[in-house]
């Protein structure tokens, strides 16, 4: 059976959430050790939701520890995350998703 | 990395994505994307394959206005499998043109005055190496399509290519292009049917050495595509240096655009042939040798020469 790509799902919430103001939000692109992503509000009692797709095996603690991260110190809340991943390190997805967010402004 | 229109056209063509480019090519705040990241209408296959997916499948496609001209515009992201075009992006590709053939027909049925700069234009922004292997088959049946939407096109909607990005166009989609209008490409552009890579791995590095920059650029770079003929509108590497020539180009009656056209008559294939003849007797080691058969004494000093003395400096290539 070839290698199919994967899919990992957490959830998480900030220890002092923040309010969350786009309703949609899409930034970069799917490049070599790039990643790209969707933001959007979501009820979620002050939970985020991600979901990760991506061709990477035997890094699922690492993507947990980065995304929990994130949420920590952005006080993200009320929203799904979806990332489509093709071999980013864990320095490009925080940086990423940093990025994502400074384009709500 | 922003997608505001204002910072967009001072940006290098080059370094600009899919969304960037199309956003920043038509007319400010009159873009909408058709079939955006938002309906999540990604590669069926590529999954299986465990190959990395985008939501948008490596393509942007939308609408805007240049002047009073809706602009149907597609626009590939190189960085995504080199642009490579597979069975979604190919469906994206091939309808943008479908429907902007059919608004032209609903709208002269509509109104048969409606003068030309009002009608539907449609502009393909070139960064890919052609079929993804991954879906084959799908990839070569829309590059199929693609070229009967033009057939169709042809009288009707204006079909232009822009060339600027770092992929360049090469592959299946090098014929594509050729098929278009119009050509408008900067000097980092590259377009042509194999790509260096594949001559090398093919022919050999006496052959064709990939690894040489300059002669990669010399070959299917900008400046060389301007003097064969093959592009007609040279331009600088910034987003606003290919709008307002799109913009120029498209302003002109469609005649004028049908005739810049590099094949689709007897007379064109005539003298595609004759290129061919010519090639055969020059015998190039270089294209600066064509450069110099075409009338450029100093060959040598085109390569890095800036692009506006090139403009007024460069002969084109003329075959009588």
């Amino acid at each position: 059976m070839a290698k199919q790509l994967r899919e990992l799902n957490f959830e998480f919430k900030a220890e002092t959430p923040k309010d969350f103001p786009a309703g949609f939000l899409h930034y970069g692109v799917v490049g070599s050790g790039d990643m790209e992503v969707i933001i959007e509000k979501k009820a979620m009692s002050g939970a985020v939701k991600f979901k990760v797709v991506t061709p990477v095996t035997g890094f699922d603690e690492v993507w947990r520890r980065v995304l929990e991260r994130f949420v920590n110190e952005t006080g993200i809340s009320n929203a799904s995350l979806e990332i489509n991943d093709c071999n980013a390190t864990p320095v490009v997805v925080s940086l990423r998703l940093r990025q994502a967010l400074a384009e709500i402004g | 990395m922003s997608n505001k229109w204002d910072t967009l056209q001072s940006q290098s063509f080059l370094e600009c994505n899919a969304r960037q480019r199309a956003v920043g090519l038509v007319d400010a705040g009159t873009f909408t994307e058709f079939i955006g990241p938002k309906d999540r209408m990604s590669s069926p296959h590529l999954p299986l394959m465990g190959e990395a997916i985008e939501f948008d499948d490596g393509i942007v496609t939308g609408v805007g206005l240049i002047g009073k001209r809706p602009v149907f515009v597609a626009s590939q992201e190189g960085r995504f499998i080199g642009g490579a075009v597979g069975e979604v992006h190919g469906a994206k590709l091939v309808n943008i043109v479908r429907i902007a053939r059919e608004s032209y027909d609903k709208m002269l049925a509509a109104n048969p005055k409606l003068p030309e700069g009002k009608r539907p234009a449609v502009v393909i922004s070139f960064d890919t190496g052609g079929v993804r292997l991954h879906e084959a088959n799908a990839g070569l049946l829309a590059h199929a399509e693609l070229m009967d939407q033009f057939q169709d096109c042809k009288g009707k909607v204006p079909v232009i290519s822009v060339i600027g990005s770092r992929v360049g166009c090469f592959g299946g989609m090098g014929f594509v292009a050729a098929a278009t209008d119009v050509i408008i490409m900067s000097p980092l552009g590259r377009l042509g049917l194999t790509g260096p890579e594949v001559i090398e791995q093919e022919m050999g590095k006496d052959e064709f050495d990939a690894s040489d920059r300059g002669m990669v650029y010399r070959t299917t770079g900008g400046k060389h595509k301007y003097i064969m003929g093959d592009c007609n509108v040279l331009v600088a590497d910034s987003i606003e240096a290919f709008r307002k020539a799109l913009g120029e180009v498209l302003a002109k009656p469609y005649a004028d655009l049908a005739a810049m056209r590099r094949i689709g008559s007897l007379e064109k294939v005539q003298y595609q042939l004759k290129l061919v003849d010519l090639c055969v007797k020059i015998a190039p080691k270089d294209s600066k040798d064509v450069w110099k058969y075409a009338g450029n004494k100093n060959p040598d000093a085109l390569v890095d020469m800036p692009l506006d003395l090139f403009l007024k400096t460069a002969e084109r290539l003329k075959i009588a």
